[in-house]
């Protein structure tokens, strides 16, 4: 207890030394108004800004990064609640409530519901991560190749089967990632992949010119798309979030944080489908339920708590096993490789104290965030009535600017190029982005595992079901499967229907 | 999107794709899946090397080539039964829809891909900014069109200008 409060402390003052204060104050800033700018994600706010990073140094290139992510999923509240757009889809679940809020003359009380819920949402996965990231950490210690196969097939089936409404294109996503990250040389034998002679090709392509593409040129092309949006003009009374409306609903707080964390810390399943579970728990368990959906504080508070607390939850698996939590957090994750930093179980070993410079990162990009909440709401309000027009011509420059300032190729340009068509004409065809992200992550691991799996055992695949966590993760990844089955999964809720209250 | 009716990531973001596309996205994706099986088996093996072969570059993407034709099976049978066959095809989009993404997938093409690395960045960049909001702003009508064409100018060559200046001399990145 004593060294992790001294480690702690250490973080603190690692981050401070790198003039914290300063960064995070404009970094957060960038990170809200991307959020909050329809079309423009958290994903991609990472993304872009890991291109900026490249110069820095690690601490301050993470503390950078961790703003604008936690900045990002904040920011995307302000478009969910004055517009009833999801400024980044974890706001999805936002608008239900937000935006019947606002339509009642309360967009100021509900911008303060959501400021209260999203900062103690960040603060208790923050606590979480602070808690449990070390032990579960040396736990994974214990991992060998066998059982980090399973945690990267896990990882693409429980993305695949909860992150969009269809599992079976989901697990396809998984897979179309996972052969993307094969292309390329690989590591036993340096044999370009389907590299045809391309000297380009056999080095693989890139992580960061695919995401840039799959989030940030898809994203402008589904956004010239569609219809333009209306800015709806409202009155803004007090943002200050009201004492009432935290004690009022604590328990909703506590267990929005806590689902929040745990969805997190799934691999593959970010703030989206956290902001919905915990919507749809304090749904149930809400006394009043008809309140819903027609601006109820506690709808909109459980909303905002989840999806922040996400964002901790999910760079738990990031520095344990090398597994992103969500969209972000694999951007997030790439960016920690490119500044050498090397998340992973070996990190509890290596350098214990970077979990706590990332908790102490996450609690002043928190505070930074609560600060901007009280202080910036008619300056963002100018922000979001900029048209598309004009926005997302600059947003694809620079785009092309980080494709391309990783390696100075022009055939990342193409990458990036190929991959934003090809991640849209995917998502028209309602097949969900996380898995495929995911796949691309997490391509290397399950590559590198199975093929040194394999050779350890002498081609036999039973240790990959024999051995205790390997069979705990099978077992898993089976049960995530069976659950997406239509039969079972109906099978199962008939079952719990019969059940006597 | 109107009140009240969010995507839910549980019943799909928005309506399902129909069941022909399904089946021909199947047909594409089965035939991506038997061709990266097909070449995962032609790759050599280096069993002199490994002693055992199980370290053959083709295992990998052989396994996600197979996983990719199977479940692209799984989806061509689900719209089967969907009633993918029938003649009816997808809905056809609004043809304003298609017009805007093609005109903005043109112009991305254009310039990342044909003008970036040809013509010096900044100048690239200010063209496809005043290109891209002239282009998409031209259908607001004559009232203020000038206005509005200067306007995107200014907005292109102060991108063009500014990101080059951030970039190049702030962060110290190369530029295309």
């Amino acid at each position: 207890m004593t060294d992790a409060l001294s480690m702690l402390a250490g973080g603190f003052g690692h981050v401070f030394a790198g003039g914290a204060a300063f960064h995070a104050l404009w970094a957060v800033l960038i990170g809200i108004v991307i959020g909050a700018l329809p079309g423009l994600t958290a994903t991609m706010g990472v993304a872009l800004l890991t291109t900026l990073t490249f110069g820095m140094g690690p601490n301050v290139a993470m503390l950078v990064l961790v703003c604008v992510y936690v900045g990002a999923i904040y920011g995307g509240s302000r478009s969910a609640i004055l517009l009833n757009i999801p400024g980044t889809p974890a706001s999805a679940a936002s608008t239900l409530d937000g935006f019947p809020l606002a339509r009642q003359g309360l967009a100021g009380r509900a911008m303060g519901i959501s400021t209260a819920g999203s900062w103690l949402g960040t603060l208790f996965g923050t606590l979480i991560l602070a808690l449990f990231a070390p032990s579960f950490g040396e736990f994974a210690l214990q991992f060998g190749s066998y059982e980090m196969f399973w945690v990267a097939m896990f990882g693409i089936v429980i993305a695949g089967s909860l992150s969009g409404g269809d599992p079976l294109k989901g697990y396809i996503a998984g897979f179309i990632g996972l052969f993307v990250a094969s292309i390329g040389q690989e590591t036993n034998h340096a044999y370009a992949r389907f590299a045809y002679g391309n000297g380009d090709l056999a080095g693989g392509l890139g992580l960061l010119p695919v995401l840039v593409g799959v989030f940030g040129v898809a994203e402008v092309l589904s956004s010239m798309r569609g219809p333009a949006v209306k800015a709806v003009s409202s009155k803004i009374d007090s943002v200050i979030p009201r004492i009432g409306d935290i004690t009022a609903y604590w328990r909703t707080i506590f267990r929005s944080g806590a689902i929040g964390t745990f969805i997190g810390a799934m691999p593959g399943l970010g703030e989206d489908i956290a902001a919905w579970s915990s919507y749809a728990a304090a749904k149930r368990a809400s006394a009043e339920r008809e309140k819903f959906g027609k601006g109820s504080v506690e709808g909109l508070m459980a909303a905002e708590t989840g999806e922040s607390a996400c964002v901790p939850g999910a760079i738990i698996p990031v520095l344990t096993l090398a597994v992103p939590g969500s969209a972000p957090a694999a951007v997030l994750m790439a960016a920690m490789m490119i500044h050498g930093l090397n998340p992973g179980p070996m990190l509890a070993i290596t350098s214990p104290e970077f979990i706590y410079q990332i908790v102490a990162m996450l609690i002043v990009a928190d505070m930074v965030k609560l600060f901007y909440g009280l202080v910036l709401v008619k300056p963002l309000l100018w922000i979001l009535l900029i048209p598309r027009e004009r926005l997302m011509p600059v947003v694809f420059v620079l785009c092309t600017v980080g494709a391309f300032a990783i390696t100075s190729r022009l055939f990342d340009i193409w990458v990036m190029l190929g991959a934003g068509l090809v991640g849209f004409v995917l998502r028209e065809l309602r097949f969900p982005m996380a898995p495929l992200v995911l796949g691309i992550v997490l391509g290397d691991l399950l590559d590198k595992n199975l093929l040194r799996g394999l050779v350890l055992s002498g081609g036999d695949l039973t240790p990959f079901f024999t051995r205790p966590i390997s069979m705990g993760l099978c077992a898993l990844t089976l049960v995530a499967v069976a659950w997406s089955i239509p039969g079972f999964g109906a099978l199962f809720r008939r079952r719990q229907a019969a059940m006597p209250k | 999107m109107s009140e009240g009716t969010a995507p839910s990531p549980f019943e799909g973001e928005k309506a399902p794709a129909s069941p022909r596309a399904d089946l021909v996205t199947a047909a594409v994706l089965f035939a991506l899946g038997v061709a990266i099986v097909q070449q995962a088996l032609a790759m050599p093996r280096f069993v002199e090397q490994s002693g055992t072969g199980l370290t053959a570059p083709g295992i990998v993407p052989g396994f996600h080539g197979a996983m990719i034709a199977l479940l692209s099976v799984l989806l061509a049978l689900r719209a089967l039964r969907r009633g993918g066959w029938a003649a009816h095809g997808p809905v056809a989009q609004g043809g304003t829809d298609g017009r805007r993404l093609a005109i903005a997938a043109a112009l991305g093409i254009l310039y990342a891909g044909v003008m970036v690395g040809r013509v010096p960045f900044w100048l690239a960049s200010a063209l496809f900014v005043f290109a891209f909001t002239a282009t998409f702003e031209w259908s607001a009508g004559p009232a203020g069109r000038v206005r509005r064409l200067v306007e995107a100018a200014a907005i292109g060559l102060g991108t063009g200008i500014a990101v080059t200046l951030v970039f190049e001399k702030l962060f110290l990145l190369r530029l295309p």
